[in-house]
């Protein structure tokens, strides 16, 4: 069920209505909002909800396990059985026909390779994610930063909670946990916040993202070699702002939803396109996965506790990985190279002490010099990443020496294209302004404003409904 | 607390939520219903729809729906709304004369073409009863050859279908027609299509609107990935697979093959693949078969299997084939749609039989791109 849709918005306002009044029944309503997140996914498939049971009532009995243990190589063990355990299950959906595609491509490269008819499993809507936060669960309870009793129930609605279910922001144990533990507070709801997160999810998402996706994105990557320069730098600058409105447009809305229901998320997105550097784009862009990945790969694996190189290589092992996570495919690979790529330049390039570099950085015009620098190499990787071959992608690139005009940048191409990257620049004073004006309004003038708002989104909108980008992972 | 953090209790809540839920309502009466049409026949259809109806009928004095036609009408004429579908409907509800094109529509010239003044539906060919069902098609079908162009002409093909043609099929053609000469491909297609939910898209009308000016020499058709459901026509309910939905569909296949025929166009039907779930194999299956029936009993049009090309020994689906010599996944994730190196070998055989009908004469080939929603 995807959220821009009249069916999610009757399945939400169900959920609502029955959650609030069953808030004194802490477990009660643990309960209900576990079965209407099973409902929600059940929706999509009916035959993958086992699964999403499976996987979370294992990170559940693994991670009480250790909880309950008071050995350290024992704990220790259950840990690594239990990251196993779900590493496998994401590894068979998930990569199985890129391993075995790789390895009869390499095959064929010292002979022939033979033809195998076998079974490709289906990917399960959003499997990344919660296998992410079934290890995030088990993380947590190791490094002891979960410190109340786990119970069964507020670990199978952590990993199964339908706002984050398919796209999320991946919410911490350590943090969400206490959430579902406390009672929600009927007294607290930060109604105007969550009602302008709606909003704007929705308006990045049906009206910047789709319109970009279906009038400029998807015509250019579909057929490079039909298009030149204007059009091919338009797209790739539209794939930029297409798959950030379409991200942040969802996040925002389970941030939203989550509100509404008394939970708070966390923020996932900080204007990216703003960062001056790789390393502070990534503390923008896709906050939860980069802080799982730092917390749960790059630190374990030694972080920059063992000296430069061993730092280099553990932060193209995490991007690397962080790459293939995003796909099966050998371009996402490539794409999270780039990106350890850009870190590492990024580290040399803040620790030279060159006296050119120095004088460089001192200018005055640097840090803007440096955002558009950010942002164009962000792009490159962006055409790895939005390119289903690697044969797409070099056209791209091949056609960005081609001359000619951008015959696709008509005006709403060019409007929502200039929203989705510059109006990340816009101060959070007016955002703030905003919200305190909403606030200043009572609530009922708050659902006016909801009401009119969805309704201009849905005039001003593409028809149908594009799937988030994000499902796909 | 900061200036712009609030804090509402469940009753505020509730009450800002019940003045959005009854304005979005009034609001979005007209919407509600262009939704509740577009579900497929069943439970949820047949509560939705009589509700929102009523609803529409009951709001209908506010006058709020032409406030949504005027304001659609409004972005056509700016250039922002690409939808002809929405704009011939807000055009009709609000009687306004139809002006511009939108003009984010590429080469779709200014001046709407005259078939999109009123709606053409091409009748289907007359006869006394319908073509009995042939029987599957064959797994691998021969592509006869067919008339030439003039020289100096190039070859225009259009690419026409739901996203069984937008999906992979389309995209391979496109980047792989440049090494063909003399060839000219158009992209008249539209993911989510077909032809059993005329009042979703209408092929009949859209057709005409996205060609526009041009007229193609070859009509490459992949349709019919979304038609396994059951509709409504005149107020008759027509269960899929039931002898009655049979007769409806081949009127429909019919009409639509006319249509795609009209301006003398040679058509390729090309069949939709196996697919992966057993239950939607099926029900492609019964398609595949009524289309290959109307197929059979045209003069011109020419049926392309892509069973013995996609599918297995059996024409069953297969995951995995041989592709230039490797490994490669044919199929989409999904089990329905083409992979690119799926697409490649249907394409495979398609381009070079276009391309060997031509004459002497070497222009280079390109690609317009028409009216594509």
């Amino acid at each position: 069920m995807l959220f821009p849709t009249v069916e999610y918005a009757v399945f939400f306002l169900a959920v609502l209505a029955i959650a609030w009044p069953l808030a004194k029944y802490v477990t009660g309503r643990k309960i209900f909002l576990l079965l209407a997140s099973y409902v929600f996914y059940g929706l999509w498939s009916w035959r993958y909800v086992p699964l999403l049971i499976l996987v979370s009532l294992f990170a559940a009995v693994m991670a009480q396990a250790i909880q309950r243990s008071g050995d350290t190589q024992r704990r220790r063990r259950v840990l690594v059985v239990g990251v196993a355990g779900c590493l496998l299950v994401l590894a068979y959906y998930k990569y199985t026909s890129f391993v075995l595609l790789s390895a009869m491509g390499l095959w064929g490269l010292v002979g022939r390779a033979p033809v195998w008819n076998l079974p490709a499993p289906f990917l399960p809507l959003g499997i990344s994610f919660f296998v992410f936060h079934a290890i995030s669960l088990l993380g947590d309870v190791y490094r002891e930063k979960l410190r109340e009793d786990l119970h069964l129930l507020d670990a199978l609605l952590y990993v199964a909670f339908f706002p984050q279910l398919i796209a999320g922001p991946i919410l911490r144990a350590s943090k969400f946990i206490p959430q579902l533990m406390r009672p929600c507070d009927a007294t607290k709801i930060r109604v105007n916040r969550a009602f302008l997160l709606i909003l704007a999810g929705l308006f990045k998402k049906v009206i910047i993202s789709n319109t970009l996706a279906t009038r400029l994105v998807q015509p250019v990557f579909a057929a490079p070699a039909d298009f030149h320069r204007g059009d091919v730098l338009l797209a790739i600058y539209g794939y930029a702002a297409e798959i950030y409105c379409d991200f942040s447009g969802y996040t925002d809305i389970a941030t939203g939803c989550a509100m509404l229901l008394g939970y708070r998320f966390p923020r996932n997105f900080n204007a990216p396109y703003t960062a001056t550097d790789p390393r502070d784009f990534w503390q923008r862009w896709h906050i939860s996965l980069s802080t799982w990945l730092r917390d749960y790969l790059y630190i374990p694996l030694g972080g920059s506790r063992k000296g430069t190189a061993s730092t280099y290589a553990n932060l193209m092992i995490t991007m690397l990985l962080g790459g293939l996570w995003h796909g099966a495919s050998w371009t996402f690979v490539v794409w999270g190279g780039l990106q350890g790529v850009f870190l590492v330049g990024h580290r040399l390039w803040a620790g030279s002490s060159s006296a050119a570099v120095l004088r460089l950085r001192g200018r005055v015009w640097w840090p803007w010099a440096s955002r558009v620098l950010l942002f164009h190499a962000v792009c490159l990787g962006w055409v790895f990443f939005r390119s289903p071959t690697f044969g797409v992608a070099d056209t791209m690139l091949h056609q960005l020496g081609v001359s000619g005009s951008a015959t696709l940048a008509s005006r709403p191409v060019v409007v929502t294209l200039v929203i989705g990257i510059f109006g990340q620049y816009a101060p959070r004073m007016w955002r703030r302004g905003v919200e305190a004006m909403m606030a200043r309004l009572p609530v009922g003038v708050n659902g006016l404003v909801l009401a009119l708002g969805v309704f201009v989104i849905e005039v001003l909108g593409p028809t149908g409904v594009a799937p988030f980008i994000y499902f796909q992972f | 607390m900061r200036g712009y953090q609030r804090f509402s209790t469940v009753k505020q809540m509730s009450g800002g939520m019940g003045v959005f839920v009854v304005l979005a309502l009034l609001l979005e009466s007209g919407g509600l219903v262009n939704w509740a049409q577009r579900l497929e026949l069943g439970p949820e259809r047949t509560c939705a729809l009589p509700l929102v109806m009523a609803l529409h009928r009951g709001v209908g004095w506010m006058g709020l729906e032409g406030l949504r036609s005027d304001a659609i009408v409004e972005l056509a004429r700016i250039g922002w709304s690409d939808d002809p579908e929405a704009i011939a409907k807000a055009r009709e509800a609000s009687s306004a004369v139809p002006e511009v094109a939108s003009a984010s529509q590429g080469t779709v010239p200014k001046t709407p073409p005259p078939t999109m003044k009123a709606k053409v539906r091409v009748a289907p060919t007359p006869r006394l009863q319908l073509q009995p069902l042939v029987g599957d098609p064959p797994l691998l079908s021969v592509l006869p050859k067919i008339p030439g162009v003039r020289p100096g002409r190039t070859r225009t093909v259009a690419l026409v279908g739901d996203s069984m043609m937008a999906v992979g099929l389309s995209s391979t053609l496109l980047r792989e027609s440049p090494k063909y000469e003399d060839l000219e491909l158009v992209k008249v297609f539209k993911s989510g299509s077909g032809l059993a939910r005329p009042e979703v898209f209408d092929w009949q009308t859209e057709y005409p609107a996205m060609l526009g000016a041009v007229r193609p020499d070859v009509v490459l058709v992949a349709i019919g990935a979304n038609d396994g459901q059951g509709f409504v026509e005149d107020g008759v309910t027509y269960e899929f697979g039931s002898a009655e939905w049979v007769a409806m569909y081949e009127r429909r296949v019919e009409a639509f093959l006319a249509l795609l025929e009209a301006g003398g166009a040679t058509v390729v039907w090309v069949e939709l693949p196996p697919m992966e779930s057993d239950a939607y194999d099926a029900r492609i299956a019964l398609i595949n078969r009524i289309d290959y029936a109307v197929v059979k009993s045209s003069r011109k049009a020419v049926w392309y299997s892509t069973a013995g090309l996609v599918g297995d020994a059996d024409g069953q689906f297969k995951a995995y084939g041989e592709v230039y010599g490797t490994m490669a996944r044919l199929r989409k994730q999904d089990g329905i749609h083409l992979s690119d190196d799926g697409a490649v070998l249907v394409a495979a055989k398609l381009l070079p039989w276009l391309a060997a009908q031509q004459t002497s004469a070497q222009i280079p080939s390109r690609v317009r791109k028409v009216a594509e929603p």
